[in-house]
């Protein structure tokens, strides 16, 4: 080789390899490429709240594994966007960080339209995703994805574990209020048809369309048609403002109310009150049992002066989700896509482990964590102002399986899923 | 027809009250816009402002009841608003009498520093506002459970709305208004101070937004993001009651919360889009709205 030739090669690789050595710290540190979780989590909209607290437990669970060295001995990076309960955004977000910020994996989901827009991206790229808040029934069903785990109980779980009760309890004539957006479809379409199989009859079923914030049309309706129940499938902000506007109109003595599920976040700061009627949760962080203590002082720990003083169920959720996926990783000894949804297919989750009554398993014809389900109501002997569940029964997960998921759930094959790895 | 008229009754008085407060919404947007012709899209954060002011006031301890404290509330923090939106005409000033667009923009800027100021000040978690016993509960009104709430918030948006008209019309600084919306120019050459006008439109228009935040407070929760919800259908009534017409804003938003209230209890799913497509067909026939002046192009 000639000189001249020999110095341009030595040219042109410094001239890549001098950027490339500045722009990664990781590089200059001579450490491995760090691992990046995308946080696709909503700050804003009408799930914002609950975005926000989910980032916050994915953040705790990155945080506790990068002080035990990071996984696989990488460093791991979390990179937050955005979703703005947007489906649109939601596809956007997934995509750039893809294919862009090169990110291993991503987490997060609210509201069900966007989780499936990010889903999608997901599967197209082969990355895996966890849906972690989000409990539309076609999240495991009808949307499932190869890629995809659903980590929140579902509609139809929360409603078999309420509806033949409050049939018995309360009456037979139920009235149905549902946001108009998937989640809200889904969930009122499995109590419509767990309330007909168990004798009883839907008088009639009120869309609520996203973003409303005046609900007088829909409670007066409501008094014109003289239910005994009335389940709610209503999220987010729409429900913080539905939750006040019926405590005003001491609407919650008119009629038994069964509000599918309550996210912490909804009708945290509310007042005790606000929790009325029959609601369905997925943890508590009251509960007698091993690990919670720690794990609440850890929260007000690492998050100290928060509004929200003590963590909930959609924190819960995005810790315990970023927390498996990293420990999945570090059995796998790799971030290809295909060993990690094996690690996680059929998956089982020891009680203890995850703070809750019943073991817990990812079912692998589904992809969604089957897990205990707890009824609670409004508590009326409060042992500190944050204690404002009083928690009625836990539904062990195999009575309150989703019988129509595995029917509705085509997934692609790992063959036909994109090969991915970071 | 009986029972249809028993059934419907109720929903109309509601959408009535439901209009009242739209309209209301509306009407500190609709005095800017008309006098100053600045679409101010901060309207809503100055409406969450507002919410968020009288939510302090009312948390401070004065020693003094929740009735006084929330009278003091009502004062002060559409005062507290007024000097913010001083604030924001001050630094609108170079954007008069340029492409519309540079005002648009610069409000549009000023509202997400608001809301991010909101949020850095107040957290981004919802805050309640509390009101005194005598306004919470519910009452019976024909044979319905009706919250008393709503009928303060009515009442107060009627009362607002007189007396807001009352000073437009009975005032010389009202006239000077109006003649500053009519024509800035001749208004300027018979020596009132334009730059002074401007400034008390402004802050008016914010204090309006502060009042209309504070009375909704309790029905719609204060959040960071929840000016988002008002400065929509307040654009919206404004350009279906004609741009500056003060009755055709009451009334469009009368309108508006009509349709709302009768298309929830019917056909809900399109209630919150029955407001849109009311302005597209009013729109259509009439492009100036309900009581917009003729343009010379109509001539």
């Amino acid at each position: 080789m000639k000189r001249r030739k020999l110095l341009q090669m030595l040219a042109a690789g410094s001239a890549f390899y001098g950027p490339w050595k500045v722009h990664h710290a990781w590089a200059q540190a001579g450490q491995k490429k760090p691992l990046v979780i995308g946080l696709t989590m909503d700050a804003s909209g009408q799930f914002g709240a609950s975005g926000t607290s989910e980032r916050m437990g994915a953040l705790q669970a990155i945080r506790e594994f990068n002080e035990k060295g990071g996984v696989l001995g990488r460093p791991i990076e979390a990179l937050h966007i955005d979703t703005e309960t947007t489906p649109a955004t939601g596809s956007r977000v997934a995509e750039r960080m893809v294919t862009r910020n090169e990110v291993a994996f991503l987490i997060g989901g609210l509201n069900s339209g966007v989780a499936n827009a990010i889903g999608q991206v997901a599967q197209k790229y082969g990355i895996v995703y966890f849906n972690s808040n989000s409990s539309s029934p076609t999240e495991s069903g009808r949307d499932c994805k190869r890629v995809k785990f659903v980590w929140d109980g579902n509609g139809t779980n929360f409603a078999q574990a309420i509806v033949k009760n409050a049939i018995k309890v309360n009456g037979g004539n139920w009235a149905l209020l549902t946001n108009d957006y998937i989640w809200g479809h889904n969930t009122s379409k499995a109590t419509r048809e767990l309330v007909v199989k168990n004798g009883g009859r839907v008088v009639d079923e009120l869309m609520v369309p996203q973003g409303t914030r005046d609900f007088s049309t829909f409670l007066l309706k409501l008094q014109q048609m003289k239910p005994q129940v009335v389940a709610a499938a209503v999220g987010g902000d729409d429900f913080r403002a539905m939750r006040q506007q019926v405590l005003q109109t001491k609407l919650d003595r008119q009629f038994a109310w069964v509000n599918n599920q309550q996210d912490w976040e909804d009708v945290y700061g509310l007042g005790a009150e606000a929790a009325f009627g029959v609601f369905g949760t997925t943890w508590y962080y009251r509960f007698d049992l091993p690990g919670v203590k720690e794990f609440v002082e850890k929260y007000k720990k690492t998050y100290p002066g928060m509004q929200v003083k003590n963590p909930g169920n959609t924190y819960y959720n995005g810790y315990m989700a970023t927390r498996e996926l990293l420990r999945c990783v570090e059995e796998a000894g790799s971030t290809n896509n295909i060993a990690i949804i094996k690690k996680l297919e059929g998956r089982k989750m020891s009680a203890r482990d995850r703070m809750q009554h019943h073991d817990a398993w990812i079912d692998p014809a589904t992809h969604q964590v089957q897990q205990t389900i707890y009824m609670a109501t409004y508590n009326d002997k409060p042992a500190e102002p944050d204690d404002i569940f009083k928690i009625l029964s836990q539904v062990p997960p195999a009575e309150i399986v989703d019988p129509d998921a595995p029917k509705a759930c085509k997934m692609a094959s790992y063959q036909e899923t994109p090969s991915y790895e970071q | 027809m009986t029972e249809l008229a028993a059934n419907l009754t109720p929903h109309l008085l509601n959408g009535v009250s439901l209009g009242l407060m739209f309209a209301l919404i509306a009407l500190g947007f609709m005095l800017i816009v008309g006098v100053m012709e600045v679409i101010n899209l901060a309207h809503g954060s100055l409406f969450a402002l507002g919410a968020y002011f009288a939510v302090f006031i009312m948390g401070l301890n004065l020693g003094v009841g929740i009735e006084a404290r929330y009278a003091l509330a009502f004062v002060l923090a559409p005062l507290g608003v007024a000097l913010v939106g001083m604030l924001l005409e001050v630094t609108m000033r170079r954007t008069y009498g340029k492409d519309p667009l540079y005002g648009l923009l610069l409000t549009f800027g000023a509202a997400l520093v608001l809301e991010e100021m909101i949020r850095l000040a107040w957290g981004s978690g919802e805050k309640q506002l509390a009101v005194p016993p005598e306004l919470s509960g519910a009452m019976l009104l024909g044979g319905f459970i009706y919250s008393k709430y709503r009928l303060y918030a009515s009442g107060a948006a009627v009362s607002l709305i007189l007396l807001l008209w009352l000073f437009l019309e009975k005032t010389p600084y009202g006239a000077m208004i109006k003649a500053g919306a009519h024509d800035s120019e001749m208004v300027r050459a018979l020596g009132i101070n334009l730059t002074r006008l401007r400034l008390f439109v402004f802050a008016l228009g914010a204090a309006l937004a502060a009042l209309a935040g504070i009375v909704l407070a309790p029905i719609w929760g204060v959040r960071p993001h929840v000016g988002v919800d008002a400065v929509v259908p307040a654009f919206l009534i404004i350009v279906l009651g004609g741009i500056g017409s003060f009755w055709g804003a009451v009334l469009a938003g009368i309108l508006v919360g009509i349709v709302v209230a009768v298309t929830g209890a019917y056909a809900s799913e399109w209630s919150l889009l029955s407001m849109y497509l009311l302005l597209i067909a009013l729109v259509t026939w009439r492009a100036r709205g309900l009581f917009g002046k003729k343009t010379v192009l109509e001539n």
